[in-house]
């Protein structure tokens, strides 16, 4: 069990509430205030590195006229969020149940394992030339980049998860005469299902990555884009706001994620070491 | 050499060295292991004798032990009776049917006690009760009898993870019993213990022995819990996997471990396991 007195010293729990600042703030506040401070003094560029301040003002330029002219920055966000979720969507239909049969079957296991490792190993978006000739230049081949990039991390982790049950439940599973079905679907599936969260942490943060890149062929809308849109046009600012929105969303996302596992998972705190 | 054992010692063995064939004549065993052997194949190839051909007879409601270090096969021929494991020789029965697969009235509690770490503990009963065919009403009624039999009332909704280990097995115990099994196999259940606990899981398992009169197979490589618990003490020795002696011990539980009889029976068993 967890014991209370663990904590000690380093807790900070005595010291008063206004003083318990997050360590995150304070190491930003620090960097954001020096970065200001430098450009200022004219030690550094601010075409290389816009400070804050003209962040800033590039964000209410984004939201108000929008870059390119006309596209919000909503708007980007809004393209960016539902090619990731239609990609990992068709990745998580696709990838979770062949990972359950795959994993269940020592033989398609075997003969899918060294096609499964080749694919994680590719880097997506060395397929999009071909994904463009397949889906088109439009919506399809960007979405089906992002569901294949996700696929083979989400069949890994899945595959692994089923893999890995302990057998002792299984064992227990059996000697109270359960049915193939029920210890399938009552058994592995739950005991799996930590693995196969994990993997859906890890897949959605690959959509993150492969977006950007994706979004910057024959698209004006997206942040890819406006990543692309701005480098074209030498506006750095805009570069680092769109890079930073990317970042948040992805950490954003990721946060759901896990207040989702919690909820679903409340078994899943202490037993992944104690069992 | 029979003449230098105590009268004491003698006493609790009578019947002990033969019992193989004493207990075979008996009508109807609860489990009758014939000639059973087994033999893994190792990664290069070699065959690797787990547990040398053994014979068993066990009556209903016995408590049995099987005793012995590791690599005597114990475990391995609990997991046959089980059904876990298919013997490479020999047939065992269990009600008078022969052992193919685990399930049908074989009860098993494990070392690691096997519950779903995802199901709190009334749902771990609960689901051992739905596999029996039990309604959901029938099988919540069933989860909170046998959750009062382990003394575990009040405890219902924690999940394995928030209870000890002592605690654990007790809800795997209880989950095994709602299936009402002919058998119960304990594969060193209170292995994963400590001392105290182990001590009061033992007497806790007398309890609710007397109360069920289960015929139970219970491994372990204890001397005194073996002597605290069994009705016969089978010892294994291992490197291959063999029978080696018996023991029947006839004293009423709960035993005191500090008795002469016990202690002598304890240092006899001792030195057959050398």
């Amino acid at each position: 069990m967890i014991s209370s007195e663990s904590h000690g010293a380093w807790s900070g729990s005595t010291k008063p509430a206004w003083l318990r600042v997050p360590p995150a703030a304070i190491s930003f506040a620090i960097l954001l205030g020096a970065w200001e401070f430098a450009v200022r003094a004219g030690w550094i560029s601010d075409f290389l590195f816009p400070p804050p301040s003209s962040l800033v003002a590039a964000i209410t330029e984004l939201g108000t006229r929008g870059f390119p002219d006309g596209i919000s920055l909503w708007r980007h966000v809004s393209v960016t969020l539902a090619r990731i979720g239609a990609g990992f969507s068709i990745a998580c239909a696709t990838a979770i149940p062949l990972g359950i049969v795959f994993g269940m079957s020592p033989i398609l296991d075997r003969l899918t394992h060294p096609v499964i490792t080749f694919g994680r190993s590719l880097a997506a978006i060395s397929v999009l030339p071909l994904f463009i000739a397949w889906f088109g230049i439009g919506e399809l081949s960007k979405i089906m980049l992002l569901a294949l990039a996700a696929f083979w991390v989400l069949v890994t982790y899945t595959i692994a998860g089923v893999k890995f049950v302990d057998p002792v439940l299984i064992r227990a599973a059996r000697s109270m005469d359960a049915t193939d079905r029920t210890v399938l679907l009552r058994v592995v599936l739950p005991a799996a299902l930590p693995r196969i969260f994990t993997g859906l942490k890890v897949a959605l943060a690959v959509c993150f990555m492969v977006i950007v890149a994706a979004e910057m062929i024959a698209t004006v809308e997206g942040l890819g884009a406006l990543i692309k849109e701005a480098r074209n046009a030498f506006r750095t600012d805009i570069t680092i706001v769109g890079m930073l929105v990317i970042g948040a969303l992805g950490g954003a996302t990721s946060l759901m994620l896990d207040a989702l596992e919690r909820r679903l998972l409340p078994w899943q705190r202490a037993s992944g070491e104690s069992s | 050499m029979e003449a230098l054992k105590p009268a004491a010692v003698a006493a609790f063995e009578a019947g002990a060295m033969q019992g193989v064939a004493s207990v075979a004549s008996g009508a109807a065993a609860a489990i009758s292991i014939q000639r059973v052997a087994k033999t893994y194949r190792a990664a290069d190839g070699r065959e690797i004798a787990a547990l040398s051909p053994i014979d068993l007879e066990i009556a209903p409601g016995e408590f049995v032990c099987l005793l012995g270090r590791s690599g005597c096969g114990k475990t391995t021929l609990l997991n046959m009776i089980a059904g876990f494991v298919v013997p490479t020789e020999g047939a065992i029965s269990v009600g008078g049917e022969r052992v193919t697969g685990p399930g049908r009235g074989k009860g098993v509690v494990f070392q690691q006690f096997g519950l779903f770490p995802w199901l709190t503990a009334r749902r771990n009963i609960e689901f051992a009760c739905r596999q029996r065919g039990l309604s959901k009403s029938e099988a919540r009624e069933a989860a909170a009898d046998a959750m009062t039999l382990v003394k575990l009332k009040g405890f219902e909704d924690k999940y394995p993870y928030e209870l000890s280990g002592g605690m654990q097995q007790r809800v795997a115990i209880a989950r095994t019993l709602v299936l009402d099994p002919h058998i119960l196999l304990m594969d060193e259940p209170f292995g994963a213990l400590d001392e105290f606990t182990r001590a009061d899981m033992q007497r806790e398992l007398l309890r609710i022995w007397a109360a069920r009169r289960k015929t139970v197979v219970f491994v372990t490589h204890s001397v005194a819990e073996a002597v605290a618990l069994a009705d016969r003490v089978v010892v294994l020795s291992p490197n291959p996997g063999r029978f080696k002696s018996e023991y029947r011990i006839e004293s009423d539980r709960p035993r005191d471990r500090l008795d002469p009889r016990h202690i002598r029976l304890e240092e006899e068993i001792q030195r057959d396991l050398q």
